[in-house]
């Protein structure tokens, strides 16, 4: 655990080429998102005559921002599904993309501080276990077998009162996971193409046909929109709408410290999830800020509470110095569910709405996007996040029940 | 409304009566710094919560009777006894000493519900829903200044004004009684935490200041 | 953390305050007229601005009053504060530079001397003056 380990770097993983005048398809954002996308389209669907647009640098955007929770612990069958395929690529995505990005399974623990607490995720327990997905309910002992720095004293405010476990869970070096899926990318021959801003769309009746960018009209065969906090922008552009909300979520890092966090722990109650990073820092996050906001930046009082409520979990975390704070722009739904799928324009798709907790999903996001894409109809793990569901009231709620959304 | 009012025989449970902090007691005493801050648990009140539109006819019968209705956040009127903050533009809080409550003989309530009569608008007893603290002394300022964000400064918070506002993160509504001393109303339930938080931000004027 | 111009109280830390989402978004009229499309648009979609954006703002510490709000969302500057039921003011010229010192905003923290007497159950909508610049670095 330690800087010397990650691995040494060539000079370039990608090429930086000039856009094309056209494309088979385009995707819009070069985050995670997108650029998985993009290599599942080339590998699995042999189109390489693709390019990914992103407007500042490549996976700069909540890529570069997030606090790297592999998880997939979800309550609802669909839910469970979709990530629990993305956890399996995880597994074997560093050996296809050659590229070791970190991927640790130290495990994930979601606290339980209220009798509530208890009865929800035992009940998720079950509902993991029948759906495949390993979990396991731990007491308070045995939380603190696996993690003795945390308090479970009964002498606090919301005394830890158990936690549900996913041994295979963990966290990974999310930069070097676009790095990877760039690289491989770039090698298929598609072209990424970065400080390129999409400005507008190119229409022939209901039919996407091009992209207006800063540096000049792509046309194009098909869209991809996976630009997370802003896809309601384009959508905006593209002339419909989205039942996107965007806000600022917020993180934070402390010094480097020796080793004193074996796994990741999460306390929906007490608000707060902390691991700690390969070099050393503990890694913290909580909520989103209340109000709407495309800034990448939040209120202090929020990292403020979470730190409380790291401190009242892990004590000895009182003394540690805040390195930095920093905010992403997150896309949430009113059921905490994605929306990957058609849209309204013909040949335009969308990915988005994967809120706080869309890392994790990398994988199959990209896996089954490049699927709708390519074949212009959903993957079947796709299918229930379509953006009918929100007129047809098929919701997949998992506000509550998947613990912290991240 | 005002039900426990009219109850016989309040006056028998009167004795055994506990206030929210009285658990601190001595506490508060300990903590004190003689001639810097002091800090004690206030006696109990009589507290209405009245809603009512200032501007219309019943909001003028309950201003008789209450002694006025301030205009403005902030603002506090009354009379020798009564005193009334401003919490909304049409909500207000009437705090008077215990012996005004009608189960010990006065008749704040009664007389309020009867201003009010069948007016659209609220008269409710809240005597037990907050308690109040004292806090007195030249550091008294500072260490509020420690968990509220308002402006303290005597140039704009001045005697006899109220606020509702928010100390040590938790909800109050904030009086400044004379130029050193403050009444602070918490609810019952946060009384443990804010007067435990009061003794915390205090401890550091027990101690000679460092130069 | 935003410093928010509380139309009855004056300016408070955001702690004090919770958010309401998007302002100015009716009750359908004819409800059992809605089809499913219309019904989710009512329930599900609201417009997720970058720029200026007009929403809603309860004083849940103070006054426990709702109050509209426009705030840009990407520099977070305040640019009016208007109450309920009135329409959405017009600040395409930036509303600093404007008004200079003449915001009607209760002033700072203390006694609001300028705060409007809107009564909290029926503000009219005629009460345009009410609709406040918010002070000097209203954010951070
Ligand atoms: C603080 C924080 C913590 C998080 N923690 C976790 C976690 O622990 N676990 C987890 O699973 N998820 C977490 N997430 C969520 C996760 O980061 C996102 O769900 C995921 O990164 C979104 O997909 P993406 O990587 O493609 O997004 P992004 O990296 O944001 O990619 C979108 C890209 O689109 C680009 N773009 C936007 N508009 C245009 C345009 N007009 N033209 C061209 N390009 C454009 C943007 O610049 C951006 O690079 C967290 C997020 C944040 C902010
Ligand atoms: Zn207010």
């Amino acid at each position: 655990m330690s800087a010397d380990l990650l691995p040494e770097h060539p000079d370039f993983l990608w090429r930086n080429p000039e856009p094309k005048s056209s494309y088979d398809a385009v995707i819009v954002g070069g985050g995670g998102h997108g650029l998985a996308t993009a290599y599942f389209l080339a590998k699995n669907h042999g189109m390489t005559n693709i390019a990914v647009l992103e407007k500042g640098w490549l996976a700069g955007g909540n890529m570069a921002r997030n606090t790297t929770i592999i998880r997939s612990n979800y309550l609802w069958d669909e839910s469970a599904a979709i990530y629990e395929h993305a956890l399996k690529l995880w597994e074997i995505l560093p050996e296809e993309l050659e590229y070791d990005f970190l991927f640790s399974q130290r495990g994930v623990m979601n606290l339980a501080h209220t009798l509530g607490d208890v009865r929800e995720s035992i009940r998720r327990v079950g509902a993991n276990k029948l759906n495949g997905v390993d979990a396991e309910w731990l007491e308070p002992d045995q939380v603190k077998e696996l993690c003795p720095i945390l308090n479970i004293s009964d002498n606090i405010r919301y005394p830890v009162m158990g936690a549900t476990y996913q041994p295979r869970a963990g966290i990974a070096k999310h930069d070097h996971v676009a790095w990877a899926f760039a690289r491989k990318c770039d090698e298929l021959g598609v072209d990424i193409i970065q400080n390129c801003e999409v400005t507008g769309f190119l229409k022939d009746g209901d039919r996407v046909v091009g992209v207006k960018t800063n540096r000049g009209t792509i046309n194009t065969e098909k869209v991809g929109l996976c630009a997370a906090g802003h896809s309601s922008v384009l959508a905006e552009m593209a002339g419909f709408r989205l039942p996107i909300q965007s806000h600022p979520l917020q993180a934070l890092v402390s010094e480097l410290h020796e080793p004193v966090h074996p796994t990741v722990v999460m306390s929906n109650h007490v608000h707060v999830y902390v691991s700690q990073a390969h070099k050393g820092e503990l890694v913290m996050g909580a909520g989103v800020d209340s109000y709407n906001g495309y800034g990448q930046r939040g209120s202090f009082h929020v990292i403020e509470n979470q730190m409380a409520a790291a401190v009242e979990l892990f004590p000895i975390f009182a003394r540690a110095h805040v390195l930095r704070t920093w905010g992403g722009i997150v896309d949430t739904t009113l059921d905490a569910s994605p929306i990957v799928g058609t849209t309204p324009v013909e040949n335009m798709f969308v990915n988005c709405g994967w809120g706080t907790g869309g890392f994790k999903a990398t994988p199959a996001a990209g896996l089954t996007f490049a699927h709708t894409i390519a074949t212009g109809a959903p993957h079947k793990l796709n299918k229930p996040f379509a953006l009918e569901r929100f007129e047809t009231g098929a919701l997949i709620d998992e506000h509550g029940a998947a613990a912290v959304a991240h | 409304m005002a039900n426990t009012a009219a109850l016989e025989g309040i006056n028998g449970l009167r004795d055994i009566r506990r206030s929210p902090a009285s658990h601190l007691t001595a506490a508060l005493e300990t903590g004190s710094v003689q001639g810097t801050v002091v800090l004690k648990e206030g006696p109990f009140q009589t507290m209405a919560g009245v809603r009512v539109d200032p501007r219309s006819e019943q909001g003028s019968r309950i201003a008789a009777v209450a002694g006025g209705l301030p205009a403005r956040c902030g603002e506090v009127s009354g009379t020798d006894s009564v005193s009334v903050l401003w919490l909304a533009p049409s909500e207000f809080l009437v705090v008077a000493p215990e012996e005004a409550h009608d189960s010990l003989g006065g008749d704040l309530i009664g007389s309020l519900t009867a201003a009010l009569g069948d007016a659209p608008g609220q008269v409710v007893d809240l005597s037990a829903n907050r308690t109040t603290f004292e806090l007195s002394g030249p550091r008294a300022r500072a260490v509020l200044e420690k968990g509220c964000a308002l402006d303290l400064h005597p140039r704009s918070f001045t005697p006899g004004t109220a606020l509702t506002t928010e100390v040590g993160n938790i909800p109050v509504i904030l009086l400044k009684t004379g130029d050193e001393s403050f009444r602070l109303f918490p609810r019952a339930s946060f009384a443990d935490f804010l007067g435990r938080w009061l003794l915390d931000a205090m401890r550091e004027y027990a101690s000679p200041e460092v130069p | 953390m935003l410093l928010i111009s509380c139309p009855n109280c004056g300016s408070r830390d955001e702690t004090e305050f919770h958010y309401g989402g998007q302002a100015h978004v009716p009750y359908p009229e004819n409800p059992n007229d809605m089809n499913d499309r219309e019904w989710a648009e009512f329930l599900f979609y609201r417009d997720n601005t970058k720029g200026t954006f007009a929403e809603r703002w309860l004083h849940s510490t103070g006054c426990r009053q709702w109050f509209n709000m426009l705030r840009d969302t990407v520099t977070y500057d305040i640019q009016a504060v208007y109450p309920m039921g009135t329409p959405r003011p017009d600040v395409s010229v930036p509303a600093a530079a404007e008004s200079g010192t003449a915001s009607t905003a209760a002033d700072s923290t203390t006694t609001g001397s300028a705060a409007p007497s809107t009564s909290a159950t029926s503000i009219s909508a005629t009460s345009t003056a009410s609709s406040t610049t918010a002070p000097e670095g209203a954010t951070k």
